[in-house]
Formats: C-alpha cells, sequence, structure tokens
C-alpha cells in the first residue's frame, strides 16, 4: 500500500506541476503540429502520397517528439528533492512507477492529439478497423516510450549534454515500438492478422516496466 | 602482455585462413565474386551480437559484483561490438549493391535493427564518455548495457518475423542453404573471427587495467583550496 | 546510551577524488556539532555521509543504529531531517502544496502540515508559488518539514545563511527541540560564530579530517 500511496502521490504532483508549467500541450505539441506541416511542403508530396504517408508520418514525428514529452524539464528531479524523497523512505520502484504513471497520462494525450491533428490535416488512408488499431497502437506507443524516456532520464541525470543524450539513447530503443505500431495497420491492410503486432507492444511495454522496477534502486544509486 | 601477443598471432593465423577459404570457394552462381563477402558478414554480425552480449553480461555482474572488471568487460566489448557492427553493415551493403542493386533496403528490418543496434552501443560508448566519476559511469552504464541487449534478439528474430528480401538464417535446424564450400568459408571465419574478438578483447582489458593503475592515489579534495592572500587583495 | 551517529576512520572517496579520510566522529544524544570548513573541503559530503545517503569507502559508519551499507535504510532514513545547500521545492507548487508532498511521501500527518506553516510563519504564505517567493521563505519550508519529522538526526548544510533574524532563532529553536527530544544534530557552515552561538563543540575540516577547535 505504500508502494502505490508514494507512486500515486507522485504521479499527482507530476501531473500538477505539468498542468501549470504546460510543457507538453502549450510547446511541444505545436511544435510538433509544425513538424506535421513542414513535412509535406519540404517533400513537396501530392494530396494522394500525403494521405499515404500520413500515418507514417504520424509515427516518426510522434516519436521523436514523443522523446521530448517524456524528458521534460518538469520530471526530472534536483539532487536537494531526491535526497529528501529518499530520506523519506519513497522506494525507487515507486519512483519510477508514479513517474511512468503521470508520463504516460501525458504521452498517450500529446500522441492523441497528434494523431487527431494529422487525420485531420493528411486525411489518411486508413483500412477498415484501422482507426481501433491506431488508437490501440498509440496507447500501447506511449506507455513503452514513456518507460523508455523515464530511464533513459534516470541514466542521464545531472548531466550537462542530458536531453541530447538521453534522446540519442531513446530514438534506437523506440524503433521497435514503431515497428510494431506501424506493421499492426499493415497487417490490416495485408489481412495477415495484428495480434502479433499488438502482443509485440505489449511485451515490450512488460519487459520495460519490469526492467524500470528492478533497476530502479542501482538507479537511484547511480547519481 | 604475452597472453594478447599469443592470442593476436592466433587471431592473424586464424583470419588469413579464413580469408583464404573464402577467396578459393568457387564463386556462387546468382551472386558470383560477391559471395565471398559471406565470409566476413554474418561472422561480423554473429559476433557483434556475441559482443553486446558479453557486454549485458558484464553489465548485469558488475551491478551484481561491483567490481571493476566486469565494468572494463562490459565497456571493452561494446567497443568491439560497435566495430564488428560497422564492418557488418558497410560489407552488408557492398554485397546488397551488387546482389539487390540497392545498398540499404528502407522495407528491411533486419537491415534497419541492425543499424539501431549500432545506434544503441553509440549512446553507450557516449554516455559513458560523458560521465567522469568512475562508480557513476559504471553504474548507469551496466544499466544502459543490460537494457540495450533487448535489441540482440529482437535484430536475430526480426527476420522471421517480417517480410524481406533478406535472406533467411542460412544455417537452420533442419540443414543450410549454402553451398558446401561458401558454408565451409563461412564457419572457419566464424572461428577465426571469435579468436579475433578474444584477442581484441584481452588487448583492451589489458590497457584498460594500465589505465586504471596510472590513475594517481586519489588525492584529497580539499587540499586544493588554499587560504586567500587577504593582504594582497587590493593590489589585484 | 545508543550513539546517534558513529563514524570511525571513515574515507569517502567521490569521482577519484578523496574528500573525508579517517574521519572519526561520535554523536550522543542532545550532541550539538558545529562543522566548519573552507571551499572544498568535504562538508556537504559529511552531512551526505551522516544522512546515509553517501557510501562510503572505508571504515565505519553506524547512523541511529544502522550501518549505511544496508539495503533497507527506511526506517532510519525517516529519523533524518536535512536541510541541505539548496532549496528543495518544487517551483510550480504553492508553499503549502510542497510541504503536503513532503509529508504524504513520508507518512506524515498530513493534517499537521497547516499547523506547521503557522509555526514558521507562513500560514499567509502557503497558497504562493515556491518560483515567488525568496530564498528565506523557501527555507522556512524546509524547517517546517523537519518539525512534521521530529528528527533524531538533524544535519543542517548551511542552514542559516540568507536568512533573517527571525528565521535564524527558528533555527535556533529547531535545534533546541531535537536535542531536547534527545536527538542530536549537526551544523555545517563557513560562519564560525554561527556555529559557536548553538553548538557545544566546533570542528574544523582539514585534509578529510575532523581536527577539534577550542
Amino acid at each position: 500500500m505504500i508502494f502505490w500511496r508514494q507512486a500515486l502521490e507522485i504521479a499527482r504532483v507530476d501531473l500538477m506541476v505539468e498542468r501549470r508549467a504546460g510543457e507538453t500541450l502549450r510547446i511541444v505539441l505545436p511544435f510538433s503540429v509544425v513538424a506535421l506541416m513542414v513535412f509535406p511542403l519540404a517533400l513537396d508530396l501530392h494530396l494522394g502520397l500525403v494521405s499515404a504517408v500520413g500515418v507514417g508520418v504520424f509515427w516518426a514525428l510522434g516519436i521523436l517528439f514523443g522523446m521530448q514529452v517524456a524528458l521534460r524539464q518538469s520530471a526530472s528531479d534536483t539532487p536537494e528533492r531526491r535526497d529528501l524523497h529518499v530520506l523519506a523512505g519513497v522506494e525507487p520502484a515507486a519512483r519510477f512507477t508514479g513517474r511512468t504513471l503521470s508520463g504516460g497520462i501525458l504521452m498517450t494525450a500529446y500522441l492523441g492529439l497528434m494523431l487527431l491533428v494529422m487525420a485531420i490535416l493528411f486525411d489518411p488512408d486508413v483500412p477498415a478497423g484501422g482507426w481501433g488499431v491506431l488508437v490501440v497502437s498509440t496507447i500501447l506507443v506511449a506507455v513503452g516510450l514513456t518507460e523508455l524516456g523515464t530511464l533513459a532520464g534516470e541514466v542521464t541525470t545531472g548531466l550537462r549534454n542530458r536531453t541530447a543524450l538521453a534522446s540519442l539513447i531513446v530514438a534506437p530503443l523506440a524503433l521497435p515500438l514503431v515497428i510494431g505500431a506501424s506493421q499492426s495497420v499493415e497487417a490490416l491492410e495485408r489481412e495477415t492478422g495484428i495480434l502479433p503486432w499488438i502482443l509485440l507492444l505489449i511485451a515490450g511495454d512488460l519487459a520495460l516496466a519490469v526492467a524500470g522496477v528492478a533497476l530502479a534502486r542501482p538507479l537511484e544509486e547511480a547519481r | 602482455m604475452t597472453r594478447v601477443r599469443v592470442l593476436m598471432s592466433l587471431a592473424a593465423v586464424a583470419v588469413l585462413i579464413g580469408l583464404w577459404f573464402a577467396l578459393t570457394a568457387p564463386p556462387d552462381a546468382l551472386q558470383g565474386e560477391y559471395a565471398r563477402l559471406l565470409g566476413i558478414h554474418p561472422p561480423s554480425m554473429w559476433l557483434a551480437f556475441l559482443a553486446f552480449g558479453v557486454t549485458a553480461l558484464g553489465s548485469i555482474m558488475w551491478l551484481i559484483k561491483k567490481t571493476d572488471r566486469w565494468d572494463q568487460l562490459a565497456s571493452a566489448s561494446a567497443e568491439i561490438g560497435v566495430i564488428f557492427t560497422a564492418i557488418g553493415l558497410f560489407t552488408g551493403m557492398v554485397w546488397g549493391q551488387a546482389v539487390w542493386g540497392t545498398p540499404w533496403d528502407w522495407q528491411d528490418p533486419r537491415l534497419m535493427s541492425t543499424a539501431v543496434m549500432f545506434f544503441v552501443y553509440l549512446a553507450y560508448i557516449a554516455l559513458r564518455n560523458a560521465i567522469e566519476d568512475p562508480t557513476v559511469r559504471a553504474r548507469r552504464s551496466a544499466i544502459l548495457g543490460a537494457i540495450a541487449v533487448v535489441q540482440v534478439p529482437l535484430v536475430y528474430f526480426s527476420v522471421n518475423l517480417f517480410r524481406t528480401l533478406h535472406q533467411t538464417q542460412s544455417i537452420r535446424p533442419d540443414g543450410s542453404t549454402m553451398p558446401d564450400e561458401m558454408l565451409t568459408a563461412m564457419l572457419v571465419n566464424l572461428v577465426a573471427f571469435t579468436i579475433l574478438f578474444v584477442a581484441l578483447l584481452a588487448a583492451r582489458l589489458d590497457v584498460a587495467k594500465v589505465e586504471a593503475e596510472a590513475r594517481p592515489a586519489a588525492p584529497l579534495a580539499g587540499d586544493a583550496v588554499r587560504p586567500p592572500r587577504l593582504s594582497e587583495v587590493e593590489d589585484v | 546510551m545508543e550513539n546517534i551517529a558513529l563514524l570511525s576512520d571513515t574515507r569517502v572517496t567521490l569521482g577519484g577524488r578523496t574528500v573525508l579520510d579517517h574521519l572519526d566522529l561520535t554523536l550522543t544524544p542532545g550532541d550539538c556539532v558545529g562543522v566548519a570548513g573552507p571551499n572544498g573541503s568535504g562538508k556537504t559530503t559529511l552531512v551526505r555521509t551522516l544522512a546515509t545517503l553517501q557510501t562510503i569507502s572505508a571504515g565505519q559508519a553506524r547512523v541511529l543504529g544502522s550501518d549505511p551499507g544496508d539495503r533497507r535504510l527506511t526506517a532510519v532514513r525517516r529519523q533524518i531531517g536535512l536541510i541541505g545547500h539548496q532549496p528543495s521545492l518544487i517551483p510550480e507548487l504553492t508553499l503549502g502544496e510542497n510541504l503536503h508532498h513532503l509529508a504524504r511521501l513520508g507518512g506524515l500527518g498530513s493534517d499537521r502540515v497547516d499547523n506547521a506553516l503557522d509555526v514558521v510563519g507562513l500560514a499567509d504564505a502557503a497558497d504562493r508559488r515556491a518560483e515567488a517567493c525568496s530564498f528565506g521563505m523557501k527555507r522556512r519550508v524546509e524547517i517546517a518539514h523537519v518539525l512534521l519529522i521530529r528528527p533524531r538526526l538533524l544535519l543542517l548544510d548551511e542552514a542559516a545563511s540568507g536568512l533573517d533574524e527571525a528565521a535564524r532563532e527558528l533555527v535556533a529553536a529547531m535545534l533546541r527541540s531535537v536535542r531536547e527530544r534527545g536527538g542530536a544534530a549537526v551544523m555545517v557552515s563557513h560562519d564560525r560564530s554561527h556555529l559557536a552561538t548553538h553548538c557545544d563543540a566546533l570542528f574544523a575540516l582539514r585534509s578529510g579530517r575532523l581536527e577539534p577547535v577550542s
């Protein structure tokens, strides 16, 4: 019970801070939308091509900018605050869980809004049932990306080039999430079954959750 | 040092033998002379997987034992793994250009995930370079090393999961699809590259040991600060 | 009488440098020890070692009966009050929200928070965001947090610097309270006169060791 009390308290305060700081929805999201608009302009895509690439562009930008959500300033603690958490008896796994909870909610909201904007701007070619698959895979990618970002943020905490280094760590490790998510929609088109891809995403999320909880204590000691 | 010299000599002989096998195997009916790259490309990739596996092992053992040697093993193996991955990617691209007509296939998930593995371990090395404190460096890179190994089975099994131009595994439980001479060349090179990996790892570990011993005895931090010369303040 | 803390021949190495070396310190209930030292002498490292936040490289370190190397130190850590160099509040939260947050994390009575804020003189400022408050106000919140903890070991790292007279008196009252309840305190500061006012014993941290100062 103490574990969940601490995790939920950390998540609650994280979301409160984010609501006031507005980094995700007031800065990262608009920046992402601009990037969404830059793509077709930079590539001089015809309308038909825009529809064809819409979902792919969503995943690409969602992952790249989603990293900024996972690594947002409001999710990082000063050394003094971490010391107080340790002295208060906050379990490292509870910290990781709380951060992942709040980050997951923010990431889902962010990716969900990006998906909506992409749908409006790109009018993508999505097969029957594809939107349902997109929503499910968006949620699963949001969870996995948050877990990766939380881990990478902890591993790079206190370093001068933290944001760039953490992004370098997250980006390649996040690609399997992109592959799983994009293949789930492709599988609908090919009529080859989406279940393996959804299960792959779920397995990836679970593996990262286990890794995060198992490595939470060494991560705390790694300052 | 003697041990390293012996291993390096063995590795040099083994690589030369492997090269001989690769160069003397008959050209493939379809791939022509470029089939000889199969003597380098698959062994390089197998050893990249091995190297990153050793990094993961070293990382996990450091987290358990907290001894420097495990950290040195993990780090040395990652550096060698990055080199083997680069060799594997390069030779794969040369082969692909000749046989597929393109050096890179964006739709080939195994190519992509191999490149991903390459960047993951570049990030591992970048992380190590960014941290000065040896204990913090060892711990954080151990954590990343333990997580990053997930990439290795993903690369290997992706060829079975996705539609791809890339060949499926050449050696399967039900036998091989390769001609005998080329298979022999590949296996000989696999052994040669393994010896080379062990030799490089031993050499790199020796260098790490020398670097650690050469570090000066930890000076007292506070001794670097001297009392100010107050009487000379106005003369500045 | 059980020692509050015992450091014996303790060595702490950070980033390849020895910060504390052959350091000895014994704290018994009621003690208030002052530690002075120049910049970079290891005062903060000493504080963090006593707070069980820093592992030692050699020697012995026992705090409130536990070895800081133990995997589970939760019960011990919850009896330690620490006010560090820099304030630790979350800038986007109000002073009251910060204190409630810390209280909830530590399982301290949330019902005592408002009273604690009142005691430190911040009842009327509880709704102000921390980022809009002065250094001294943030420090008072940290003092309120310590009052909520009721620690057996109180560690103050330059806690009184930047505080007005009233807040300094608050620090003194906090020290008295800890000592009267059988706890001990360590104050670290550049200001020897301030240390001399509140501490029974004064040490200088030189070359990684504590040397008594008369």
